[in-house]
């Protein structure tokens, strides 16, 4: 039934990332639905699922993007792993955290993805870090933020905690 | 929301950690192996998410029609007196053009220069936008199984859009020639000088190591060279705006206005051969330069 479900979810990520998102971007950035999903399963599911789910969405949707397939890996993977560790080590996780810690998280995955940019001088760098790395630092953050309270509040959502 | 106290995961959490590590240590060490791997996988992948993909495709440009039919209705008055305008003046232009299209095949015939056949082309839809904000990029319904493949050339009536750079099964992702990771050869039209064709960050393009002696100036058209990648010669890329000649630089360089509006486009030809290769691939698909159904 597990398996189902996140089959469901990263087979509907695509679409909904490629052709609907793009009419709910802001100033054309919109946000990475791949990213805050991978982050809400290593949350709710443990270190072991997040990365797989991960893992999962990052190869799939780098099949739809002209990035490359490691870094899409690495990012959504690691990004599930490292939510389920710290959702474990904090005993009351809030929506406010979860945005922050998104924030971060995505901050520096993008700032990773652009100092990989070949022919990049530090103007142009600078100019993709303010204009499209921070804000979709901050709206996967927002997003990520109004998914877990809206999962808590509608949902007896069992999150693992290390005792 | 409640939670589950658990002693027993550290075993789960160390396995996972561990994947991680081994995961990191064997795309590092060997990268063009797990991309072959996973190529594999990729085409029966591609048919499966296809499904889904197309679907809500379908329904968001049926909901576009819809918004175009009925609601965004205002202003068409003016723009069909502005249209009327403009299809009296290019009717003009078009027989002026003619007039020049038969001097040069006279022209032509008695130089004896070899005709440019366009290449079979295979049109195909936009279905999606790049996943990430990072890379300007469109995907479009067809892939391998359609006979796409990875380096050709996509193009509208227009002029020039991008290259495709990766396919699965059923969708392609075409790099837009706004994307600062692109680069075509291109060639200004009227000085018939050469140079690369980049993307900005910012979504435009640059024509760049144009010669310093060249005599371009704004408002001149870039084109296709056709000495390199999927394109033949003389496809518009875009016209000049800026010229920016650096004191003691070695080249100048130009901003560009691309011809085609990438965030508009709906439908693209893929080039399936650039000029040269045409003989072949015009025998394998029937007439050259009409796009496959």
């Amino acid at each position: 039934m597990k398996f189902i479900l996140y089959l469901i979810l990263v087979l509907l990520l695509v679409p909904v990332q490629t052709t609907l998102l793009t009419h709910l971007s802001v100033w054309n950035i919109k946000p990475d639905l791949g990213f805050v999903a991978a982050a809400l399963v290593g949350i709710f599911a443990g270190e072991m699922e997040g990365l797989l789910a991960g893992l999962a969405i990052g190869w799939l949707l780098s099949l739809f993007s002209a990035g490359d397939l490691w870094s899409s890996l690495l990012i959504n993977g690691g990004v599930g792993l490292l939510a389920g560790f710290l959702g474990r080590q904090v005993s009351q996780v809030t929506s406010i955290s979860l945005g922050v810690g998104l924030l971060l998280a995505s901050l520096a995955s993008g700032l990773f993805a652009v100092a990989r940019f070949k022919n990049f001088d530090l103007s142009q760098m600078w100019w993709m870090v303010e204009s499209i790395i921070l804000p979709q630092a901050c709206f996967d953050g927002a997003v990520g933020a109004g998914l877990y309270w809206l999962l808590s509040q509608r949902f007896e959502v069992t999150r693992l905690r290390t005792e | 929301m409640w939670m589950a106290n658990s002693r027993s995961s550290s075993g789960a959490r160390r396995l996972a950690f561990v994947c991680f590590a081994f995961l990191l240590a064997v795309l590092f060490l060997f990268p063009g192996q797990i991309q072959g791997l996973l190529q594999y996988l990729d085409g029966p992948v591609g048919h499966i998410v296809r499904v889904p993909l197309e679907a809500i495709a379908a329904i968001d440009a049926g909901i576009a029609d819809r918004w175009q039919q009925y609601v965004a209705v205002q202003g068409v008055w003016e723009e069909n007196q502005q249209l009327r305008k403009e299809i009296e003046w290019l009717r003009g232009q078009n027989s002026q053009l003619r007039e020049s299209a038969s001097a040069t095949e006279r022209l032509a015939a008695l130089l004896q220069f070899k005709e440019q056949a366009l290449p079979p082309m295979i049109a195909a839809q936009v279905i999606g936008r790049d996943v990430t904000n990072r890379y300007r990029a469109i995907i479009l319904n067809k892939g391998e199984s359609d006979g796409i493949k990875p380096d050709m050339g996509v193009i509208t009536p227009v002029g020039v859009v991008g290259r495709v750079v990766k396919t699965t099964g059923a969708s392609s992702v075409v790099l837009l020639v706004t994307d600062p990771n692109n680069a075509i050869a291109g060639l200004i039209q009227r000085t018939r000088d050469e140079g690369i064709v980049e993307g900005t960050p910012q979504g435009s393009a640059q024509l760049k190591y144009i010669p310093l002696l060249s005599t371009l100036r704004d408002g001149d058209r870039v084109v296709t060279s056709g000495l390199v990648g999927g394109f033949p010669r003389g496809l518009a890329i875009g016209t000049i705006t800026r010229i920016d000649k650096p004191e003691g630089a070695l080249f100048q360089s130009a901003e560009l206005l691309p011809e085609v509006d990438a965030g508009r486009v709906e439908e693209v030809l893929v080039i399936q051969a650039s000029y040269g290769q045409v003989p072949k691939a015009v025998g394998e698909t029937g007439l050259p330069g009409k796009p496959s159904p």
